[in-house]
């Protein structure tokens, strides 16, 4: 996880290179082209903990855009599996319809695919931003975190679909949560499969990570349309 | 609206009229399902019912376009990504016919997001028929349909357009395909685009949509069909993934699909003879590593990148890093376009065969018609059949890559003499004369692909037999290409399909339709889809004799490589037919399919 030292690569070298360390050097140049993103040594740390009895533990999914196709697998595993169905009677994993997928893969032109799903930032702009009013138990606001995964939850109830998260992911952070289209509740927020997330296991070219563990550090995430631009700007030489 | 009963599918239809500007949804029974299964079956189906006389032209407004995804479309299968276009060739014709607009069936597949979208969207298919008064685009967001002013972007290129059209519709959740300049102009062999590097090339049908002022269409869709055996189809899934890499035993393994795409088979041709080299005089081209996919790995490329649910990514992405076109971003080769732009035309610079490449995408051109059509003018410049003035002044040399790209421009544009070449070769010849013909290689007016056939005449039967003019992606035996006909017809990569293992894809189909279907069923239906379009180009007066191929393969051996001397026998090919019809039970003189045959298909009430 250590940033490798900078060698003296060409570009297409870099690109090409099968040398897992010089891939990893590839990817902190894009890290180091304007602090784009979710990598190495932003990547771990520790969130702190929403309750006083559970300690969250840091994990998130975190992207290789070298290895990521945009072939949009991932999106069927999540919604496979967050969104089940019931088929004559039993309760079972969905078909994928990547309309309810919690990460999205968005296209760009030149080629670049940015997948995108929730950061599990640790100060949370998207809770800061709900304006409900903290139960006095558990001192959850509408939105909220619980138990030992980081993962953002919303307690339909008593949330009033004002769409303060949303905007507050989305100008602040990668636009992850999408509201829903009829209730404008907050929708999409990484679940991390209970910790075995289905996006990861299923991606085909390995590009997707599960990572657990931390140190503390600042959280960065850039919108798709930043990191799209940022990513063309090293592989294609467009600005 | 939709049959419960009809798993696997939303049982509707799009019909959109472009002039009136109106859409309908349609109902999808089930029989035409499990008799046509979709896509390009249910394509063809459709397409019969609408053309019910032969002889119409096909760039009139009734000629229907069809976007046809199959029941596979819209399920996490892997590479199950593709979209049929289906519509009446405005590219072929007959050697004669009492019809002056006769012409063959078209099919053209493409990968990318488009076909499992329309599903999302809720539609089996959409069915485009009319002409718009003027430039339109059509809008699709699940239930909301919409024909919009595309008036702004007449005259775009494809790269421009694709990036635009994203922009206006605010949402990089739509998925889009359309024409270039090139359908605009209703040159005979443009394109349908998507992502800006995918093509629908073949057949012409872009120029088809062109002729429907239709410049794009964007869908958006937040539904799926269900399926009969949701449990019995999430494991056969789960089986195949598990072990899909294993099926990739033939000409290229897993990983080197996914590393090199099909520009593994430049060099693989190369060394055997077959490739289109010199208008399909060599079979050989001794620069074929400058062009090759090692050499684009080296030097262009970036990342792969895959269609829907697909682990081959066999689609490259790089930039030309130096040199005259430094700083273009484009795919690199593949086998068609590097053997079609590349080797075919004899130009070796890779960085300006991706120029070549990348303005032909831009133009909106079918990239293996385009490369045929210059060969063509190429050879007739050098046997000097033809002079610069012919050629409006451009010095059309052997890989001069600069004339070629004026070339391009002038087709796309309908310029002077591309004007003329945005016919084809076949028109070509009619004008160049002299023993012209001989070296205009099309069959049924559609050119032939990056595979010269001097050398086999499994490859020759192949180009000869297929249904919509020369087509490498068929089959030189009745049972393959009813095979091919069936799969095509499910919304799969045909180059993804040894992933499934021997049942694999019936076993889907099964499970998503409820029906079973047997390897008996499959091919049966896909021989109804094969004798249906045969029977549709007989109507229009295609027969035994249409099935051919031009002199060059014939008369003119080999001059290169492994191949060096080798041509095919006349009488060799005409026995081989014989036995094709006989096997199929056409008649064997006229090679039409037998009333008795299509009663047997259940085809005799549709054409």
């Amino acid at each position: 996880m250590k940033p490798q030292a900078p060698e003296k690569l060409t570009f297409k070298e870099l690109a090409r290179s099968k040398d897992p360390s010089r891939r990893a050097f590839l990817r902190d140049i894009v890290v180091g082209s304007g602090g784009l993103l979710l990598f190495n040594r932003f990547l771990v740390r520790q969130v702190h903990a929403q309750t006083k009895e559970e300690k969250t533990v840091f994990s998130m999914i975190v992207v290789d855009f070298n290895k990521c196709t945009g072939c949009r697998t991932c999106e069927t595993a999540c919604s496979s599996y967050n969104r089940r169905e019931t088929a004559n009677g039993r309760d079972l994993s969905g078909l994928g319809n990547p309309t309810y997928s919690n990460i999205r893969v968005y296209p760009y032109n030149p080629d670049v695919d940015i997948p995108i799903t929730c950061l599990m930032c640790d100060d949370a702009p998207c809770i800061e931003a709900c304006p409900v009013d903290p139960d006095p138990k558990t001192g959850w606001k509408a939105l909220f975190r619980s138990g030992t995964l980081p993962v953002v939850q919303n307690d339909t109830v008593r949330c009033i679909g004002c769409g303060s998260c949303a905007e507050a992911c989305r100008t602040k952070r990668v636009g992850a949560i999408i509201p829903n289209p009829e209730t404008n509740k907050p929708e999409r927020m990484c679940t991390l499969c209970g910790g075995d997330p289905q996006c990861v296991k299923l991606c085909p070219y390995g590009a997707l990570s599960y990572v657990v563990e931390g140190t503390n550090g600042k959280h960065y995430g850039f919108s798709p349309d930043l990191a799209a631009k940022a990513l063309a700007k090293l592989w294609y030489g467009q600005d | 609206m939709a049959n419960d009963r009809l798993y696997g599918y939303h049982g509707v239809l799009l019909e959109v009229d472009l002039t009136s500007g109106k859409s309908a949804k349609v109902p999808l029974g089930p029989d035409d399902a499990r008799r046509f299964i979709g896509g390009r079956g249910l394509g063809m189906k459709i397409l019969a019912e609408k053309l019910k006389k032969p002889g119409v032209d096909a760039l009139s407004p009734e000629n229907p376009l069809l976007f046809m995804p199959g029941p596979f479309s819209g399920f996490p299968i892997p590479s199950a990504s593709r979209t049929c276009v289906v519509t009446k060739s405005p590219r072929t014709s007959p050697l004669k016919s009492k019809h002056p607009k006769a012409s063959t069936v078209s099919y053209s597949n493409m990968g990318g997001f488009f076909g499992p979208e329309v599903r999302f969207a809720g539609y089996d298919g959409i069915v485009v028929t009319g002409r718009a008064p003027k430039p339109v685009y059509l809008y699709i967001d699940d239930d909301k349909i919409e024909v919009r002013d595309a008036s702004k972007f007449w005259g775009m290129g494809t790269d421009e357009f694709d990036r635009r059209f994203i922009e206006e519709l605010g949402d990089r959740r739509f998925r889009t395909c359309y024409i270039g300049p090139a359908g605009e102009n209703l040159v005979s062999y443009a394109a349908i685009l998507n992502t800006a590097a995918r093509a629908a090339g073949r057949g012409g049908v872009g120029c088809v949509m062109g002729s429907k002022k239709l410049k794009g269409i964007a869908v958006r869709g937040s539904r799926q069909p269900s399926v009969a055996d949701h449990e019995g189809f999430l494991a056969v899934l789960d089986a195949i993934r598990k072990t899909f890499k294993d099926g990739f035993s033939g000409g290229l393994n897993y990983d080197g699909w996914r590393r090199y795409g099909t520009s593994w088979a430049l060099i693989d041709a190369s060394e055997n003879g077959l490739m289109a080299v010199k208008n399909y005089s060599q079979g050989s081209f001794e620069d074929v590593a400058k062009i090759s996919g090692i050499a684009a790995e080296q030097k262009a490329w970036v990342r792969d990148f895959a269609c829907f649910c697909c682990p081959l990514s066999c689609k490259k992405a790089g930039a030309v890093r130096g040199g005259k076109y430094a700083g273009l971003v484009h795919d690199g080769p593949e086998y068609e376009t590097g053997g079609m732009m590349g080797s075919n035309l004899m130009i070796s610079d890779l960085g300006a065969l991706m120029k070549a490449i990348y303005d032909v995408d831009d133009y909106g051109l079918d990239q293996i018609s385009t490369g045929n059509v210059i060969g063509f003018l190429m050879e007739a410049y050098e046997k000097k059949l033809i002079d610069r003035t012919f050629l409006d002044g451009i010095d059309l040399t052997w890989g001069n890559a600069d004339a070629v790209l004026e070339l391009v421009r002038k087709i796309a544009l309908r310029d002077g003499i591309g004007d003329l070449a945005s016919q084809g070769v076949k028109a070509l010849a009619g004008r160049v004369g002299g023993n012209s013909a001989g070296f205009a290689v099309h069959s049924k007016g559609h050119e032939l692909a990056a595979w010269d056939p001097h050398r086999t005449i499994d490859l020759a039967m192949t180009y000869v037999t297929a249904t919509r003019g020369a087509c490498h992606l068929n089959s030189p035996t009745a049972r393959g290409q009813n095979d091919y006909a069936a799969m095509d017809s499910l919304g799969v990569c045909m180059f993804a399909t040894d992933g499934f293992g021997k049942d694999g894809l019936r076993r889907l189909l099964t499970k998503i339709t409820g029906t079973d279907w047997t390897e008996e069923e499959f091919l049966k239906a896909g021989e109804r889809i094969f004798n249906l379009e045969r029977a549709f180009n007989a109507r229009e007066g295609f027969t035994r004799a249409d099935d051919t191929l031009p002199a060059r393969f014939f008369d003119d051996p080999l001059t290169t490589g492994p191949g060096k001397g080798a041509v095919l026998k006349r009488d060799e090919l005409e026995k081989k037919l014989t036995e094709y019809y006989r096997d199929r039970g056409w008649d064997e003189k006229t090679g039409r399919p037998t009333p008795a045959k299509l009663k047997s298909l259940g085809l005799e009430t549709l054409i």
